[in-house]
């Protein structure tokens, strides 16, 4: 009987031995897990929404070209919505369903908590938008697993540097009107202090502080227009923008010659009509400018499939998705092929660690301390398309190493010190 | 001028929450329940009103015939009345805190609602409003849609004064208002009443949500947000009184519409300064009853 059990005993580890040997091999047949926490409700929800297309474009490529060093990719969606139950979900996806990536996230407020928790969990995460800033201030400066979008005031920067380019000299006056969380408050202080830096003598009239999703801006606009400022600087994004300009317009504060500086427009730019949507404003389309016509082939057929499936255009939330996506696919190849074998989890960071990639609006990399650089486009506004709401008339192109902080730097020492070109 | 802009920017915003506010007044004044759910009557009226134009668009009707329309969408929303008055029915003579609960029940519902039927993301009309044009005098400009919408105000607001002071029903309104028994024992269906007074507060904030919304968006966090803004109405004018949800909403929306001038970070502040201050001098409001 002993005997019998011995037997059993080893035949039993003879064949645990066999499946653990074939591990690898069977690893390598089944499909990649990605994880996807993107917002599919509430003022972020179109955002998250036009993120996730941009993640179903590039897996859908990936996957027509055979995956992954050869391994299809899977997605497995989950919703953003605040940081705790987002980070029940990210916990769900790392335990549960074992995801070999997470991707996603536009919310800081998300993201800040979000990171330290993956951090935590060793799990491989890469961010789409949002940052793991308190403020301006980098709380993770040095992280493993975790992955970070662009810093939140980049737009900002590139916004404020083309307003001192295309008009320093035609204005002395200036107001804000901007979100009421640290994202508005920061950009605001970003555009004074880079005025300051270009040496642009400026007083600030008013600075409005509405909070995000208020749906009358009457009053805002009101206070605005009394203020009689030569510039508006506006980094109101989602529903709020589209609101501001309808109330702006039909109050009559774009019928003289103010400026108008909007980082954030791109972000909702269909819904900004001609009709109330002036020309010569500068806007901002962050990482992907939809209708570039020296844009990449890629860039165009995305758009084109875009609205033919969906009757709309895209905005950066797409291209920061398929950045993300690019990102994991470069690093997991690059490991693959220097370990000729599949690469583990740490492997795959240590090739993301420096990866470049061509994303959508153009060539982007992720840096050794794990934020990424990417193309931002910004522009003059001009009403001389096919479509119902402005484009750009002249684009202005920047690399986000001219618009972000370097490892470790603080923020507005950066802004003092900098050498950038306008 | 630049002050009649701000004065104007306050009275629109005022007849925004006499819109949300007269709904919540007259139910109370007759059914004595404070019906959270009137800034959810608001919304739907918002979502279903954009629905509707955009339905008559695609049916050939011109873009600046949407007024009408939306005005047919709001007052057809009362048909939801009666059917939420009958569940309220079931709470009439329970405590206040159970008619509170059982009406922020249906504000939660409401948005599950909202969001099955349209989605979680915000709706707008685009820029149907610019079809009515712009209103200047001198440095002053107004869209003429937004004076249109505080003559909506007024006229409903004269419209229910009016109602409730010359019509047989008003009278009836007004007396079962004051005396629920003895207007039963006179012969007045009450039940009936009840429900048609319902449904009128229902249309109230239907309209009203149908009405502003070219001017801004139909959002899931909006019921929450005007109810916060109505309740500050209510204390001020005075709860169940329509005359003190008018005087209520524009001191709110002037104090708003002031402080985001001179002291933008004071916003809510300034205005629950008033309420403060009213609920300790007059605590029944500016037109209220005290309660004996």
């Amino acid at each position: 009987m002993n005997l019998k059990r011995r037997q059993l005993l080893q035949a039993l580890g003879a064949a645990a031995a066999a499946s653990y040997a074939g591990a690898p091999a069977f690893a390598q047949n089944t499909p990649l897990r990605v994880g996807i926490i993107a917002p599919k409700a509430g003022i972020a929800g179109t955002i998250g929404e036009c993120g996730l297309r941009g993640t179903e474009y590039a897996v859908a490529r990936i996957n027509a070209a055979g995956g992954i060093a050869g391994r299809k990719v899977e997605l497995i969606v989950e919703e953003e919505t605040n940081p705790k139950d987002s980070i029940e979900r990210l916990r769900k996806l790392v335990l549960q369903d074992k995801v070999d990536c997470v991707q996603g996230i536009v919310s800081s407020g998300v993201s800040l908590a979000m990171g330290a928790v993956a951090e935590e969990m060793k799990a491989l995460t890469i961010f789409w938008d949002g940052t793991t800033q308190d403020g301006v201030k980098e709380t993770m400066v040095n992280p493993r697993y975790v992955f970070k979008s662009t810093d939140n005031e980049c737009e900002a920067v590139m916004g404020s540097l083309l307003a001192v380019k295309h008009w320093k000299g035609k204005f002395k006056t200036v107001a804000g009107i901007n979100p009421d969380y640290s994202y508005g408050r920061n950009n605001f202080a970003a555009f004074q202090a880079l005025l300051k830096k270009f040496g642009v003598e400026h007083t600030v009239v008013a600075d409005q502080w509405p909070k995000v999703g208020t749906t009358d801006l009457t009053s805002h606009v009101a206070a605005l227009k009394a203020a009689k400022p030569d510039l508006v600087f506006s980094s109101l994004l989602f529903a709020d923008l589209p609101i501001f300009m309808r109330t702006a317009h039909g109050a009559g504060l774009m019928d003289g010659g103010t400026k108008f500086v909007f980082p954030a427009a791109g972000f909702q730019h269909t819904a900004l009509k001609k009709s109330f949507t002036p020309e010569g404003m500068i806007f901002g389309h962050n990482t992907l400018y939809f209708d570039y016509d020296k844009g990449t082939p890629q860039q165009k057929e995305f758009v084109k499939q875009y609205y033919d499936k969906y009757k709309d255009y895209p905005n950066w939330e797409a291209d920061r998705a398929y950045f993300a996506m690019e990102v994991y696919k470069a690093g997991v190849e690059a490991a693959y092929k220097a370990k000729n074998a599949w690469p583990g989890k740490e492997d795959v960071i240590n090739a993301i660690e420096g990866v470049k990639v061509q994303s959508l609006g153009g060539p982007g990399h992720m840096r050794k301390d794990h934020i990424a650089e990417q193309t931002f486009y910004q522009g003059i506004t001009t009403h001389k398309n096919n479509y119902d709401f402005p484009t750009l008339g002249t684009v202005d192109i920047m690399y986000s190493d001219q618009l972000q902080k370097p490892t470790g730097m603080d923020f507005w020492q950066w802004i003092e010190t900098a050498t950038i070109k306008l | 001028m630049a002050f009649v802009d701000i004065l104007l920017g306050g009275v629109f915003h005022a007849a925004v929450l006499f819109l949300v506010a007269a709904g919540l007044q007259l139910v109370f004044g007759v059914q004595k329940i404070v019906n959270l759910a009137c800034g959810s009557f608001y919304a739907l009226g918002a979502y279903f009103g954009i629905s509707a134009v955009n339905w008559a668009i695609a049916r050939g009707m011109p873009p600046g015939a949407f007024l009408p329309v939306l005005l047919v969408a709001g007052v057809a929303l009362g048909v939801i009345g009666p059917a939420i008055e009958a569940l309220l029915r079931t709470i009439y003579h329970r405590d206040e805190a159970f008619q509170l609960l059982l009406t922020f029940a249906l504000v939660l519902m409401f948005q599950d609602v909202l969001r099955f039927f349209w989605g979680a993301n915000p709706n707008q009309l685009g820029d149907l409003v610019m079809s009515y044009g712009k209103i200047s005098a001198g440095a002053v400009t107004i869209p003429t849609y937004n004076v249109l919408v505080i003559l909506a105000s007024i006229a409903i607001a004269a419209g229910i004064g009016s109602f409730l002071k010359h019509t047989r029903f008003g009278r009836i309104l007004r007396a079962t208002a004051e005396n629920r028994e003895m207007s039963q024992a006179l012969g007045v269906n009450v039940r009936w009443m009840y429900a048609s007074v319902f449904t009128l507060g229902t249309v109230l904030g239907t309209v009203g949500g149908a009405l502003v919304v070219p001017t801004a968006a139909a959002t899931l966090d909006m019921p929450v947000e005007l109810v916060v803004e109505a309740f500050a109405v209510v204390v001020i004018g005075g709860l169940g009184s329509m005359r003190g949800a008018l005087a209520g909403a524009l001191v709110v929306g002037l104090m708003r519409a002031l402080s985001i001038r001179y002291y933008a970070e004071l916003e809510m502040l300034a205005i629950y300064l008033v309420v403060i201050v009213i609920l300790i001098a007059r605590p029944a409001g500016l037109f209220g009853k005290a309660v004996e």
